[in-house]
C-alpha cells in the first residue's frame, strides 16, 4: 500500500468513525434545507413556476460543502500537527503530497457524498426541488469547490494551533461568506455595494455554478466564469496553503 | 566512509542557538554501532534540540552531523528508513486502532501489513492490537509509540523518554523490552531522567547541561571515578559521631537527621569490618543519579 492510500484510509476512518464530524457534514446541511423549505413552504418565485427550493438548495448546497472542506483539512492539519504525527510522516520518506493528496481524496469523497444525499433529500415530495437537465454541470463545480475551501483550509490548518482556533477561524471565514455570497438569500435583493463585494469570495463562485447547474440561473458564460474563479481561488490559496505549511508548532 | 561501517553517529563541534540563547553548545560526540547511548540532563539541556539536529529536524548553525556516514539534513530519503523515531506523548493517527496506526505507518515506508503485524508482536501487543489508540493503557501507549518507530526495522532508534508516566511494573516490563532490543544490536539513543533505568541500560551515557557536555563515559566509570564512594547509614544511637571519625576506611561522617551516621567511605568492606555486628548498617553504593546530581547541581561555570 502507498502512503497515499494508507494515509488517505486513515482520514477516511477517523471521519466515519466520528459522530461529530458526520453531523456536521451531512445533517447540517440538511437542516439547513428544512429551515429554509419551511420559511418558503409552497411559495413560488415570481412567475418562473419554479418553488423557492430550486432556489435555496444549491446555495446551501454550495455552503455545505465549503465548510466540510474547509473544517475537515484544518482540523486534520492542525491535529496531525499538534499529535505530533506531521513529524512522523516528515521522518518517513512520505513527501507532503500524500499529506495533502490523501486529504484531498477524502475531501471530494465527502464531497460526492454529501451532494448526493442532500439533492435526493431535497428532490423528495415534502422539499420537491425538480433539478434542470444541466445538472451534471454541478459536478465539475462541486469538485472546483471541494478544490479551493481545501486549499483554504491549508492556510487555516497551517496558522490555527488548536481546535478552538481552528472553529474560530473557519467560522469566520465561512459564516459571513455564506450569506454575502448569497447562498442563504437572493444576490439579487441586497444593495448593489454588497454584490460587489460577493465578486471577491470563492464561496459566490460556488453558488453561481451550482444555480446554473440546478435551476438554469444565469448564463453559460456565468458558468464558465464561476468555474474559472473557483480555480483561480484554489490555485491562489494552494500556493499559500503550501507555502504557509508547518510539519510542527516550534519551527 | 561506507555506511556499514564506522560510528552510527558523528556529532563534530555542533552548535545550535535560538536567538541569543545557545542551545547545544559545540558538542562532539561519537556513538559507535549498536551502542546503547544515553542523553542525560536537565530540561532545557539541549537534548531535544541535539536529537533533532541527529534526526534531521533542525539544522545546525556550525558543525556537522553525520549518521551511518550520511548527512541528515536536508530531508535525506536514503537515511530516513535507517532511523526510527519514538516520540513524546500521542503520535497516533486519529481513531484508528493500534494496529491500523501501525499498518499506516508502515505504509509511509513503503511496507505490507506484516511489518506491522511483527512490530506488535515485537512489543508484546497483539493482544490489543484491535483497541482504538485512545482507549489503550499509558504503558501500552510507549509500547506502541516505540513499535512506531520500529515499523520499519532501522538501524539507528530515538527513544525520547519511553518510561515517563509510567507505573513501576510497566516501567519494568518496558525495561525488559528495551533490554531486548539492545540485544539484537540496533544503535539506541535513548533520553530519560530515570537514572536508575540509565545506569541499567546504557552503553555510555552523556550528562548535558546548558547545551554542553559535562560527562561522557559508561555509568560505571563516570561513577568510579566521581570519586563520591560508598555511603554506609548507621541508625541513629548506635555509634557516636567521635566513634564513627575513627573507623577503619571512613573518609567522612555526615549526621542526617530521620536517618543516623552516613559514613562516606571508597573501600566498603574495611568499614563493614570494622562496623563489625552491628545490626541494621544499610550499605548505598554510588550511583549514576549521585554522579548526575554532583555535575548537575554545581554553579555552572
Amino acid at each position: 500500500m502507498s502512503a497515499y492510500a494508507a494515509l488517505s484510509r486513515a482520514t477516511y476512518k477517523a471521519t466515519v468513525r466520528d459522530a461529530t464530524t458526520l453531523f456536521f457534514t451531512f445533517a447540517f446541511p440538511l437542516v439547513f434545507l428544512v429551515i429554509f423549505g419551511l420559511i418558503f413552504r409552497g411559495q413560488e418565485v415570481g412567475d418562473t413556476g419554479r418553488g423557492y427550493i430550486d432556489y435555496i438548495a444549491p446555495g446551501v448546497l454550495s455552503w455545505g460543502l465549503a465548510s466540510a472542506a474547509l473544517f475537515g483539512v484544518s482540523f486534520t492539519l492542525m491535529q496531525w500537527r499538534n499529535d505530533d504525527l506531521l513529524r512522523i510522516i516528515r521522518l518517513s520518506p512520505a513527501s507532503l503530497w500524500s499529506v495533502i493528496g490523501s486529504r484531498y481524496v477524502v475531501a471530494l469523497a465527502i464531497g460526492v457524498a454529501q451532494s448526493v444525499l442532500f439533492v435526493g433529500v431535497a428532490m423528495l415530495p415534502g422539499f420537491g426541488m425538480r433539478p434542470d437537465a444541466t445538472w451534471p454541470l454541478a459536478i465539475p463545480t462541486m469538485l472546483l469547490a471541494v478544490t479551493a475551501f481545501l486549499a483554504l483550509g491549508l492556510i487555516v490548518g497551517s496558522r490555527a494551533n488548536t481546535a478552538e482556533a481552528v472553529a474560530a477561524i473557519a467560522n469566520c471565514i465561512v459564516v459571513p461568506m455564506a450569506f454575502l455570497s448569497g447562498s442563504f438569500y437572493p444576490l439579487e435583493l441586497m444593495p448593489g455595494w454588497l454584490q460587489g463585494i460577493s465578486k471577491a469570495l470563492p464561496l459566490r463562485y460556488v453558488n453561481d455554478g451550482m444555480a446554473y447547474a440546478f435551476t438554469s440561473f444565469g448564463t453559460m458564460t456565468d458558468y464558465l466564469v464561476s468555474c474559472a474563479a473557483l480555480l483561480a481561488f484554489g490555485a491562489v490559496f494552494a500556493v499559500i496553503g503550501v507555502r504557509t505549511f508547518r510539519w510542527s508548532n516550534n519551527s | 566512509m561506507s555506511s556499514t561501517d564506522g560510528p552510527a553517529i558523528v556529532l563534530d563541534a555542533v552548535s545550535k542557538s535560538y536567538g541569543e540563547v545557545r542551545a547545544v553548545d559545540e558538542i562532539t560526540i561519537s556513538i559507535g554501532r549498536g551502542e546503547f547511548f544515553g542523553l542525560l540532563g536537565p530540561n532545557g539541556a539541549g537534548k531535544t534540540t541535539l536529537i533533532e539536529m541527529i534526526e534531521g529536524l533542525r539544522v545546525p548553525d556550525s558543525g556537522s552531523v553525520t549518521v551511518l556516514g550520511m548527512s541528515p539534513a536536508p530531508r535525506n530519503l536514503k537515511l530516513l528508513p535507517l532511523i526510527g523515531v519514538q516520540t513524546q506523548g500521542s503520535a497516533f493517527f486519529t481513531r484508528l486502532t493500534a494496529r491500523e496506526h501501525l499498518v499506516t505507518v508502515a505504509a509511509l515506508y513503503g511496507l505490507p501489513p506484516a511489518a506491522a503485524e511483527r512490530a506488535l508482536e515485537l512489543v508484546g501487543l497483539t493482544g490489543s492490537g484491535d483497541v482504538r489508540v485512545t482507549n489503550i493503557s499509558g504503558g501500552q501507549r510507549q509500547r506502541l509509540a516505540i513499535a512506531s518507530a520500529l515499523v520499519h526495522d532501522p538501524q539507528v532508534i530515538f527513544l525520547d523518554e519511553p518510561t515517563a508516566a509510567l507505573d513501576p511494573q510497566a516501567r519494568r516490563d518496558l525495561g525488559a523490552m528495551l533490554r531486548k532490543l539492545k540485544a539484537t544490536g540496533k544503535t539506541i539513543v535513548y533520553t530519560t531522567h530515570h537514572l536508575d533505568e540509565a545506569q541499567g541500560l546504557c552503553d555510555r551515557v552523556a550528562i548535558l547541561t546548558g547545551g554542553r557536555v559535562l560527562a561522557l563515559d559508561s555509568p560505571r566509570e563516570l561513577i568510579a571515578s566521581s570519586g563520591i564512594g560508598t555511603r554506609l547509614v548507621v541508625p541513629a544511637g548506635r555509634l557516636t559521631l567521635l566513634e564513627a571519625e575513627e573507623l577503619d576506611g571512613v573518609d567522612r561522617v555526615d549526621v542526617v537527621a530521620d536517618e543516623g551516621i552516613v559514613l562516606h567511605t571508597t573501600q566498603t568492606a574495611r568499614v563493614l569490618a570494622a562496623l563489625g555486628d552491628l545490626d541494621d548498617v544499610e550499605t548505598r553504593p554510588a550511583t549514576l543519579e549521585d554522579v548526575y546530581l554532583e555535575l548537575t547541581g554545581a554553579p555552572q561555570a
